[in-house]
């Protein structure tokens, strides 16, 4: 029988690295792609991804439980990518270069589902108009949209309120509509 | 019936699921009859199937053992004083640790509007002051207008982007 997140943490703190590496393992890939989508460079998202759980690891032991696990994850993931996203802005070189791997790894992936997404120019304008949003705009809609997060869980994630969560999305998304306005 | 502005504002929340069952069937019987917002629908849904095959197809599957790996080597890693007091004072500046700040700036604004100093230039009456408090928008101003003997101290955080979109009326509480 699988155990419990909660289950898992309990033997965390009593030191079984076993249990730790179960949770990464079950966490790794959803936490990397919730930073790849908030910084848009795959080696940047990875080096985060890792730093992630290497700061779960060391604060396990103050996790009491209150909010569940994966909440606690993504709050960390979340702060050190609008952290890291903050440092990609001050450096308008590094992100010119993240912005030329994400079309790069685009042209990859030739087979998605969804065939007005294969529009070359549609994936640009989207892509740039999400990285014009700002930081907490961001994390909502990749929040949302990656994982399905209810408003609740993204709330306790972004540190705010589920009404802050809706709004939040509201006009990031009348505002990215608007930027794409032309494809709709 | 709810208006088509209150309507369009809430197709996005009604999409998502969050919606109260007496809310939800409101849209639902308003987009029904209405031919504008069932556009709005439309264009919404198809931003959300773009942007969910955007962001999830450019994600390639991460290979667990090295992951692994690398969140080891951070773990056995013997970091140096010096970085763990780095982190801590990076968590002093973040919010919602950041708001001792709030108090303090209107402290010192509030001194600065008191002291005669200001008045050093002689036509000076009023004193007026904006004082960033934080990296996330939050800022504080000051207003004191000395013939009214008036202050006014306005605490807020500058939503960058949603200024265009000030006509609509935000559903939640203030961020700040």
């Amino acid at each position: 029988m699988e155990r419990s997140d909660w289950e898992l943490v309990q033997k965390c703190q009593a030191g079984e690295m076993d249990a730790f590496q179960e949770l990464v393992s079950r966490y790794h890939q959803k936490v990397y792609m919730v930073i790849l989508g908030l910084l848009r460079n795959r080696e940047d998202a990875l080096e985060v991804a890792q730093e992630t759980f290497f700061r779960a690891f060391r604060k396990i032991k103050s996790f009491q439980g209150g909010s569940s696990f994966y909440t606690w994850i993504y709050r960390i993931a979340v702060n050190l990518s609008i952290d890291a996203q903050r440092r990609q802005k001050r450096n308008p070189l590094d992100f010119r270069e993240s912005m030329d791997e994400v079309l790069e790894a685009q042209n990859e992936v030739a087979k998605d589902p969804f065939s007005d997404v294969h529009d070359k120019e549609l994936r640009q304008t989207l892509l740039k108009a999400i990285n014009d949003l700002t930081p907490e705009h961001k994390a909502v809609i990749v929040l949302r949209t990656i994982e399905g997060l209810s408003y609740k869980d993204i709330g306790e994630i972004l540190g705010c309120s589920e009404g802050t969560v809706m709004s939040r999305l509201h006009y990031a998304r009348k505002k990215l509509q608007y930027k794409l306005s032309e494809f709709l | 019936m709810r208006n088509c502005e209150g309507i369009r504002e809430s197709i996005g929340s009604w999409l998502d699921g969050e919606l109260s069952a007496a809310e939800s069937e409101s849209v639902r019987a308003h987009l029904v009859s209405c031919t504008d917002c069932g556009e709005t629908r439309r264009r919404l849904e198809k931003m959300q199937l773009a942007l969910k095959a955007a962001l999830i197809s450019q994600a390639p599957q991460i290979e667990f053992m090295s992951f692994w790996r690398g969140v080891e080597r951070r773990i056995n890693q013997k970091r140096a004083w010096y970085d763990d007091l780095l982190d801590w004072s990076r968590g002093l500046f973040a919010a919602p640790r950041v708001a001792w700040m709030v108090p303090a700036v209107i402290g010192i604004l509030l001194v600065l509007a008191s002291t005669d100093v200001w008045r050093l230039g002689g036509s000076r009456n009023s004193f007026a002051s904006v004082e960033s408090i934080d990296a996330y928008g939050r800022s504080v101003a000051l207003l004191r207008e000395q013939e009214t003997k008036t202050t006014v101290i306005w605490l807020y955080q500058d939503q960058e982007g949603e200024n265009d979109a000030a006509e609509d009326t935000a559903k939640s509480a203030p961020t700040f």
